[in-house]
């Protein structure tokens, strides 16, 4: 699904060089990335989703060398083909619930947004338990239910990759496991394949891999 | 043997019968297109009906039987004034009412305007003031200026050239008309001062202060009571007019109608005899302000 | 579409900002047109009243107090002169005069004396009952019958010259006895009577039973055979009706009565000439002006003051425009997650540009609605503003 071939990216002006010499995920793996902050794990994420350009090296994924492609192709590419979900989850407290999870269908053109997204949208929210809630406000939920709704929005357009930067981080331990497991359910239900940082140890045994950064040989001047 | 003719008859009648002549000459004029003049009295309704004949419609609202320049109009009556093309005022204060109405400044005449300067003040009646230092009214100036021919005359003229404003395709005609009338109230003025000529000296009683001009124009001696002639004098009016008969004899009580027969009798058991000079304010019951002027002067000749 | 529906949301969501925002365009758009048409509305009517009114004479003094007064009706009342004058222009040949006497008010109306001239002169005609007639009549423009819910018939009482006129006149109960045709002009907020009328609101002219027969002997301080004099016990009456309309009277000279200007109407040019010649500074008693002369004059100081204005506007309108610019940099910045996000989940510097963009053309729609709005209830009520701000 991921195939990463001598990364090197650094900051400008940040000091900071990240090198992978090679890397990669197959279809359908759960994958956890574990490090010290700051050793580019985000970084890692943003390189795959294409929002970042390698200074060398290879990004593919899912067949397409994202790393090679023009800026508005990346972007096709990741509101296509990539689900994001956050710490902190990123939710316009403007739109309501449905609404939040429509967003990515406002905000391109690529994505088009039908009755048939609608219903699709409802589905999938009743799948996570929050069929209930479109209507609201998203202040007026609790933190797994907002995490909920930004799976949703993640989901909803049928990524192939879901990568979760810290996605259990804001919430209560209570929370933490549940949510995993709805965002594996929802995942292998999609038949997509997650990347997901993380800091919480506890949750590691669920995933089908972890990789620790500092495998990685990352320069740092 | 000729018949008799009464010549001081005469000329008046043929004077009549041209100037009838020449009214009926004078062009007719639809309806519609008649200017229509309001007047305040009958004097001047008359004045303006000789002069302008059928070319104007010439109006006089006041009831028969009221005396105008003690009418008070009302709202109606006023509206009917507002709207005619002109109003002819006799000036003088006649008319107290047209202090208390609204009527165009514009179409208003005041046919005594030339000779205001000769206007008479009245001593006669009652004034009254608010407080010792504070307004008080007059009595006010006589107003019967028809009663002097010769003013008469001057009124007919500020007729005339007020009609010829309105109207002045017809000015020719008024003018005419005019001098026929100026011809006549003329006469009549030397006829009276001919009439008062030859007794200069008499005394007159009047039986109510409507006199002012016709006394100063003719010189006469007249004084003046407070009568009404439809009202029997009380017991103090008659001991008034015997103090005055004492300082003031005379053998002649001027009145301004008809008297009542008990007033007359009275009169005459005082040495007084009744003769009417009406002033002619109203329209008269029978026929017209010169037919009424000449039987005034025939009626004063019985003092003469 | 779809930006304007999340603009709309997030525009929503942040009422009071949004309002706010609004406002602030909404006023710094409305207020220099809305005072633009409110000048031009002045200048109309302000000359199209003086253009057609051609000499106004007066006593001499402000003339602009003398126009006002004489043809706005406003409450500063010039110098008195008498009703000489009237007779004097009339006598003269070269005019016509139409006597005013504006001083007194009904009901917070002013109280314009003058002649059934005046009617003729200004156009006014009466579309319910009749003209004046009878002393004690008033014809009430369109506005008071209006506001007063007056009509034919009605009465009105004059006010009161000063709220502690305990011992002054008593007020007048006046006839309605017509109502005036709007005419859009200040005919239209006032109460018209006979000159004599307002002479009797003054107490010139009066009205009391026969002293020669009343019957309390209280009410007369000394009689004799030719004066009767009365203290001030006797009863004035209040009103005007067909039962003593003939005891009203007047005292001392009628030329010495009160007027506040005459509209002097020429014969032609040439006495209009020969008018102004005769009243040229100090050459009479009276001053003569010409009131569109009088009118342009203030026109021009008020388009003095207007320039200032729209200079204070345009700095008052750049500054709006520097803070909205600002609110709106600040509010990029404040939304810098939000940015990131839509750019992480695939939008681009364009969805944002839109977003925003879309935000401007909201807050502008709305305003330009509210502005239209706004203008057009100042178009529609403009003469009224300009007559009850500007002129009265």
């Amino acid at each position: 699904m991921i195939e990463i071939d001598a990364l090197e990216f650094a900051y400008p002006g940040a000091g900071f060089q990240l090198r992978i010499p090679g890397f990669s995920i197959t279809k359908g793996e759960k994958v956890a990335v574990i490090g010290p902050s700051g050793s580019g794990k985000t970084t890692l994420l943003n390189l795959v989703a294409g929002i970042l350009v390698p200074e060398q090296g290879r990004v593919a994924c899912a067949g397409t060398e994202v790393s090679a492609l023009a800026d508005a192709a990346r972007r096709d590419f990741r509101i296509s083909s990539v689900g994001f979900v956050f710490q902190d989850f990123e939710l316009l407290d403007y739109l309501n619930v449905l609404d939040n999870i429509l967003h990515p269908y406002r905000i391109t053109r690529a994505l088009h947004l039908t009755a048939g997204v609608r219903a699709r949208a409802e589905s999938l929210a009743g799948q996570l338990g929050i069929d209930d809630k479109l209507r609201r406000g998203v202040e007026q939920l609790s933190q797994g239910e907002k995490q909920r709704v930004a799976i949703c929005r993640a989901l909803l357009p049928g990524p192939q990759l879901v990568l979760a930067d810290e996605a259990t981080g804001n919430l209560d331990p209570r929370n933490k496991g549940h949510i995993l497991e709805l965002l594996f359910e929802a995942v292998a239900m999609h038949d997509a394949t997650l990347l997901a940082v993380t800091h919480d140890h506890e949750l590691l045994s669920q995933f089908d891999r972890v990789v620790d950064f500092n495998d990685f040989r990352v320069a740092a001047s | 043997m000729l018949p008799h003719r009464n010549n001081t008859l005469t000329q008046p009648l043929a004077l009549w019968i041209t100037a009838v002549c020449l009214l009926l000459m004078s062009m007719s004029v639809p309806a519609e297109d008649k200017p229509v003049v309001y007047t305040v009295n009958y004097p001047l309704q008359y004045f303006a009906e000789r002069i302008a004949g059928d070319l104007v419609e010439v109006v006089l609202p006041v009831p028969a039987g009221i005396d105008p320049a003690f009418w008070q109009p009302d709202s109606e009556a006023v509206s009917a004034f507002q709207q005619a093309d002109l109003i002819l005022l006799n000036g003088a204060g006649y008319a107290k009412w047209l202090s208390r109405v609204s009527l165009p400044r514009r179409k208003l005449i005041n046919t005594s305007a030339a000779f205001r300067d000769r206007y008479l003040q009245v001593d006669e009646g009652v004034t009254h003031s608010h407080g010792r230092e504070g307004d008080h009214s007059h009595t006010g100036v006589a107003f019967t200026t028809w009663l002097d021919f010769k003013l008469a005359a001057e009124q007919a003229r500020a007729i005339a050239a007020a009609l010829s404003k309105i109207r002045p395709a017809s000015k020719n005609v008024f003018e005419r008309n005019l001098a026929l009338l100026e011809q006549e109230l003329l006469a009549l003025d030397s006829q009276l001062r001919e009439m008062v000529a030859t007794k200069p000296a008499i005394s007159l009683l009047a039986s109510h202060p409507v006199y002012q001009y016709f006394k100063r124009r003719y010189d006469l001696n007249i004084t003046s009571v407070m009568w009404e002639p439809d009202v029997v004098p009380g017991a103090v009016q008659w001991s008034e007019l015997k103090q005055l008969l004492k300082l003031l004899p005379s053998n002649w009580m001027v009145w301004e109608g008809r008297p009542g027969p008990e007033s007359v009798a009275r009169l005459e058991s005082m040495g007084v005899g009744s003769l009417v000079f009406d002033p002619c304010g109203n329209r008269p019951v029978e026929g017209d302000f010169l037919g009424v002027m000449q039987q005034n002067l025939q009626n004063l000749k019985r003092a003469y | 579409m779809d930006s304007l529906y999340i603009a709309w949301k997030y525009l929503n969501f942040s009422k009071a900002r949004t309002a706010t925002l609004v406002a602030c365009v909404t006023l710094i758009a409305v207020l220099p047109l809305a005072l633009q048409l409110l000048l031009a509305e002045s200048e109309r009517q302000l000359l199209s009243r003086a253009a057609s009114t051609p000499l106004l004479l007066g006593a001499p003094g402000s003339a602009l107090d003398l126009v006002m007064n004489g043809l706005y009706f406003d409450d500063e009342v010039p110098e008195l002169i008498s009703m000489a004058a009237v007779d004097a222009l009339a006598d003269s040949g070269l005019a016509s005069p139409i006597p005013l006497y504006v001083r007194f008010k009904a009901r917070r109306f002013p109280i314009v004396g003058t002649t059934l001239d005046y009617f003729d002169f200004r156009g006014l005609t009466v579309t319910a009952g009749r003209p004046l007639a009878l002393l004690g009549d008033c014809v009430v423009g369109a506005e008071v019958a209006e506001r007063l819910g007056l009509k034919a018939g009605d009465s009105l009482l004059s006010s009161p010259e000063t709220v502690f006129d305990l011992a002054g006149v008593y007020p007048l109960n006046m006839k309605v006895a017509g109502v005036l045709a709007r005419a859009h002009t200040p005919d239209d907020l006032a109460v018209f009577v006979d000159i004599k009328t307002a002479w009797v609101v003054e107490g010139l002219v009066h009205g009391h039973q026969d002293l020669s027969r009343v019957e309390d002997a209280g009410v007369i301080i000394e009689q004799s055979s030719d004066n009767v004099i009365a203290n001030a016990k006797l009863v004035e009456y209040t009103e005007i009706n067909p039962g003593n309309i003939e005891s009203f009277h007047f005292h001392g000279t009628p030329g010495d009565y009160p007027l506040s200007a005459v509209i002097t109407v020429p014969n032609d040019a040439k006495s209009a000439t020969i008018l102004r010649g005769r009243h040229l500074d100090g050459a009479s008693d009276y001053q003569l002006v010409v009131p569109e002369t009088v009118i342009d004059g203030l026109l021009a100081n008020i388009f003095r003051i207007k320039h200032m204005l729209d200079a204070v506007i345009l700095v008052v309108a750049v500054a709006t425009v520097l803070a909205l610019v600002l609110v709106f940099a600040l509010s990029i910045r404040l939304r810098q997650r939000e940015i990131q996000t839509v750019f992480r989940i695939g939008g681009s510097r364009l969805t944002i540009a839109r977003l925003l963009a879309a935000e401007i053309a909201i807050i502008a729609l709305i305003s330009g609605v509210l502005c239209a709005v706004a203008l057009l209830l100042v178009h529609h009520y403009s003469d009224e503003l300009v007559r009850s701000l500007v002129i009265r």
